[in-house]
């Protein structure tokens, strides 16, 4: 297929079919609605670009930056959006909580604004509140600015009322689904959506899943956030489900594992709500039926988030020569030496002097004559083997002698014989008097 | 909708609960002592001290926990801390003397705030640390050093307005303080002044839940270190300020479920929960919910001494290494200024029911012996639940749930207790006592007063003998951390 533009790539998704082997419905044929195949991986790419096109030539006359309040998607196609038509772009936050999305923001050019978090000292009095104040700077008379404003504006639905549901209509020999289960988070995709397939079948069931208040799941909002999305209309939804965190990567896992969909965590929570509410009516159903979820966006984003949560998911094998592996007889065994012993070995036997800390801190003060190799870096030489002859000796530096003696332990095991561990660190060595340069 | 009580139960440490256990005691505290009378409890806050000390030991810090004296004007938590490992935070010559007068010792007070002469006078003439503001009032100390010949202070500059490179992160306007980028200007009268002043550090105080935040202006503040350290002078303290927080609910689901029904509330969508309808910063517009939630984040699974731990374990953003890892690398120690999560479970408010008056619908109006200044939780916007100890100690028939308003003492509309509708598990009765606990820090003195000459509470300083026994108590003025009663048993000429 041949484009002229990127964005003429956005929409006319594929609808996956769900091996019912891995979901477990009899009678209910459960199919994704891939809107992470979106050029710009998401299925904001479709509101973000019908929210932008039309004020673009204008923006650039008047060299606006366009601005919204996006904690991860909406953004990114909008730095992207931006990007191509020489604007500059703004993302304004209190959200952004996975790191790996706000450094491909700051990759794709955008400028990350992150309000402040709540007051320790409270003021209620305080009109003060960030996003009101936010609010007021844009509204200025002279505010260079093109306000998407996700949460509020009407061609946020639109695309999807235009694009995703119709879409799915075809997609099914012209037929609605009897179920159409979404994640809410601008409320855009699921109000849109459910206008079209209402609009063609009056009858279809529109299941709103929100996030439970514990813990987050990118890109969605929990049962009291959804109120303050202006598109958020209750009566939109026959029901709103709560979904969890552990919900959103257990269904992640099997879209990715088992269904070759590498949907992240917002797509998981929709499958998961999905299955969990079509279970409990699969046994009761007569004839077929079809229900349709949203898979939002990718997996990649969100390693961190799942390492954070289960660590378990992404564990590695065991390093060789590493100091976790050493036992505590080991780590005691370490030679140490006391800070005037050391000056006096520094001075006869000149061993090589490794200090362990950090470039910042060695460069503020460290022994003369140091070599500064930071613990993590060390840590990685050693796993190649030793990182210096078993003729020199060595004396191994740390802010309190914890750390140096478990490498002192560590290069020990692995047959060198006379490496030492600074007793008590820089810290005693300070403390002792000896000296201390910075250069 | 759920019609259930909304409860909001208090989270109370074994002391806390041990005392409201002991309501007979209470009560003739509060018969002897009168209405409203604040109670506190000694021991917890060295607890809390150790407990910051032993994040301080996990990550190999030396340093200070200074306890911000203003979160409580009593005696007693002050001098309890004296033979505590833990200094003291004083912000008025009032603080200073009292602090001095409890016993501490210069080497552990530092003086915070805006400060007039002659607290600067006594904090130089005592020799305590000086959390210096801002150049103007450096050039004071400095002027007074040398004009009284008093020996050099010790200082700490407060830094704010923090930048980072990347995403942009925002905070609050801060009247304290000197922004990093006057820190040149800040360090050149600091050359001028080498012979009045030894700076020792610096440090920052933000007001913000957001670990985030502080971590930028940690950051900040390690590179400001080496500012200092390159013109020559030797900075040993990073002083990371308060704001660590405390947990007041024992349950995340009634908070949880608590702002779930407000919410609904201020959308219509059930009856209100709140005395003419105040919807705590949230109001309904055009059926979206508008304001933000202006209430203090009363469920905090991370607060207190793991807070900082949390903090000191979080890598920096651009020097990658934790924060914590990195002031032990620098050889810096760690000066904290907690006052709120030192003062966590540390004392009670009492005030007795006068009044109980029905109403024909809605919840009935309970009139208190105190107004709302006596309890200032509503001023920070934390909704806990009183404790109800009943006069006659316990049940006459079975109890039922009673939703109710808390009302002043004071001849004003506006002096509620709470605007939020109370659920006490049973209706009070005039002579009964409510129990405001966890008040120790900010809620409990620090908006008292004498308005319309109704009484001030007393307070009183409780243990319990041997850990276990009878609870005994004494006035707050007269709490020392000694158990003697007299001078030692002479047994006289028999030597």
């Amino acid at each position: 297929m041949r484009y002229d533009s990127i964005t003429e790539a956005i929409g006319n998704t594929p609808l996956v079919r769900i091996d019912p082997a891995v979901h477990g419905l009899s009678r209910i044929d459960l199919y994704a609605k891939l809107e992470m195949l979106n050029p710009f991986g998401s299925v904001k790419d479709r509101a973000a670009w019908n929210m932008a096109r039309a004020g673009l030539p204008g923006a650039r006359e008047r060299r606006e930056t366009i601005v919204e309040l996006s904690s991860g998607n909406t953004a990114k196609a909008l730095a992207v959006i931006a990007g191509m038509h020489g604007l500059p772009f703004k993302s304004v936050t209190n959200r952004m909580r996975i790191p790996e999305v706000k450094d491909l923001l700051l990759l794709l050019g955008a400028e990350i604004e992150e309000l402040p978090g709540r007051s320790e000292c409270l003021d209620p009095m305080d009109t003060e509140d960030p996003l009101t104040l936010f609010h007021q700077r844009l509204n200025q008379s002279g505010s260079a600015h093109l306000h998407t404003d996700q949460y509020f504006n009407d061609l946020n639905t639109e695309a999807h009322e235009r694009g995703t549901g119709p879409e799915i209509v075809a997609d099914l020999d012209g037929r609605a689904p009897d179920w159409f289960l979404a994640c809410v988070g601008t409320a855009g995709s699921s109000t849109g959506v459910a206008r079209a397939l209402r609009a063609h079948d009056p009858a279809v069931r529109v299941i709103g899943l929100v996030g439970e208040k514990s813990d987050f799941i990118p890109g969605i909002r929990n049962i009291d956030e959804v109120h303050e999305v202006g598109l958020f209309d209750p009566a939109t939804y026959d029901e709103i489900e709560p979904v969890s965190a552990d919900d959103a990567i257990d269904g992640m896992l099997t879209l990715v594992r088992r269904c070759g969909i590498l949907a992240g965590p917002t797509g998981g929570a929709a499958y998961r709500g999905a299955v969990r509410h079509l279970t409990a009516l699969d046994a009761g159903l007569t004839e077929r039926k079809t229900a349709v979820f949203i898979v939002c966006d990718r997996v990649e984003s969100y390693l961190g988030y799942v390492k954070q949560r289960r660590p378990e998911l992404l564990g590695r094998p065991r390093v060789r020569n590493s100091v976790t592996a050493l036992s505590d007889t080991e780590v005691r065994a370490a030679r140490v030496i006391e800070v005037a012993d050391a000056q006096k070995w520094l001075a006869s036997e000149r061993p090589l002097l490794i200090d362990l800390r950090s470039s910042f801190a060695y460069a503020a003060l460290h022994i003369d004559g140091s070599v500064n190799i930071v613990d993590e870096l060390f840590d990685e030489l050693l796993r190649g083997g030793l990182p210096f002859g078993k003729r020199q000796p060595v004396l191994l530096a740390c802010p309190v002698g914890e750390q140096s003696a478990r490498y002192a332990a560590l290069l020990t095991r692995m047959g060198h014989p006379d490496v030492r561990s600074l007793a008590g660190g820089i810290i005693a060595w300070r403390d002792a008097g000896a000296p201390l340069v910075r250069d | 909708m759920d019609t259930a009580p909304l409860y909001l139960e208090p989270r109370l440490a074994p002391r806390l609960a041990a005392l409201l256990g002991a309501a007979p005691f209470l009560h003739a505290l509060v018969d002897a002592l009168g209405s409203p009378l604040n109670v506190l409890v000694p021991e917890q806050i060295a607890e809390n001290a150790a407990g910051f000390r032993s994040v301080y030991r996990r990550h190999h810090l030396g340093g200070q926990v200074y306890f911000a004296h203003k979160a409580n004007r009593s005696r007693s938590l002050v001098r309890r801390l004296t033979t505590a490992d833990a200094a003291v935070d004083v912000a008025s010559l009032g603080e200073l003397q009292r602090a001095l007068g409890a016993g501490f010792t210069a080497d552990r007070i530092m003086a915070t705030g805006p400060k007039d002469p002659a607290f600067l006078w006594l904090a130089a003439r005592s020799g305590i640390t000086v959390n210096a503001d801002g150049p103007g009032e450096l050039e004071a100390l400095a002027a007074l050093v040398r004009r009284y010949a008093l020996p050099r202070p010790r200082v700490l500059l407060r830094l704010r307005e923090f930048e980072t490179s990347g995403p942009r992160t925002l905070s609050r306007r801060s009247r304290f303080g000197t922004s990093v980028k006057a820190l040149g200007p800040l360090l050149d009268l600091l050359e001028r002044h080498r012979d009045s002043l030894d700076p020792v550090g610096v440090g920052y105080h933000l007001d913000t839940t957001s670990p985030d935040e502080k971590a930028i202006a940690l950051e900040g503040c390690l590179r400001a270190m080496d500012d200092l350290r390159s013109r020559g002078f030797q900075p040993r303290a990073l002083d990371v300020g308060g704001g660590f927080g405390v947990g007041y609910l024992a349950h995340a689901a009634q908070w949880d479920r608590y702002t779930s029904e407000l919410t609904a509330a201020v959308m219509g969508r059930r009856p209100p929960l709140t005395w003419g309808g105040h919807g705590y910063g949230l109001h309904a517009e055009g059926g979206t919910l508008r304001g933000a939630l202006s209430l203090y984040p009363a469920h905090r699974p991370v607060a207190g001494a793991a807070y900082l731990d949390a903090l000191l374990s979080q890598p920096a953003r651009t020097l990658g290494r934790p924060l914590g890892t990195l002031l032990l690398e620098s050889l810096y120690d760690l000066y904290t200024e907690p006052g709120r999560a030192l003062a966590d479970q540390c004392g009670l408010t009492l005030a007795r029911v006068l009044e109980v008056r029905h109403q024909d619908a809605g919840p009935a109006l309970v009139r208190l012996g105190m107004n709302a200044n006596d309890v200032t939780l509503e001023d920070h916007g934390i909704l806990v639940d009183p404790v109800l100890l009943p006069r006659n100690g316990g049940s006459t028939g079975p109890p039922e749930p009673a939703a109710v308003h808390l009302m002043g003492n004071l001849c004003l509309e506006a002096d509620l207790i709470t605007r939020r509708t109370v659920f006490l598990p049973r209706r009070p009765q005039p002579g009964d006592v409510l129990a405001f606990a966890n008040t120790a820090g900010y809620c409990m003195d620090f908006g008292a007063t004498r308005a319309q000459q109704q009484p001030v509470a007393r307070a009183v300083a409780v243990h319990r003998e041997g850990g276990e026994g009878t609870w005994r108590w004494c006035l707050d003025e007269e709490y020392w951390p000694v158990q003697e009663y007299g001078p030692i048993n002479d047994p006289g000429g028999q030597s």
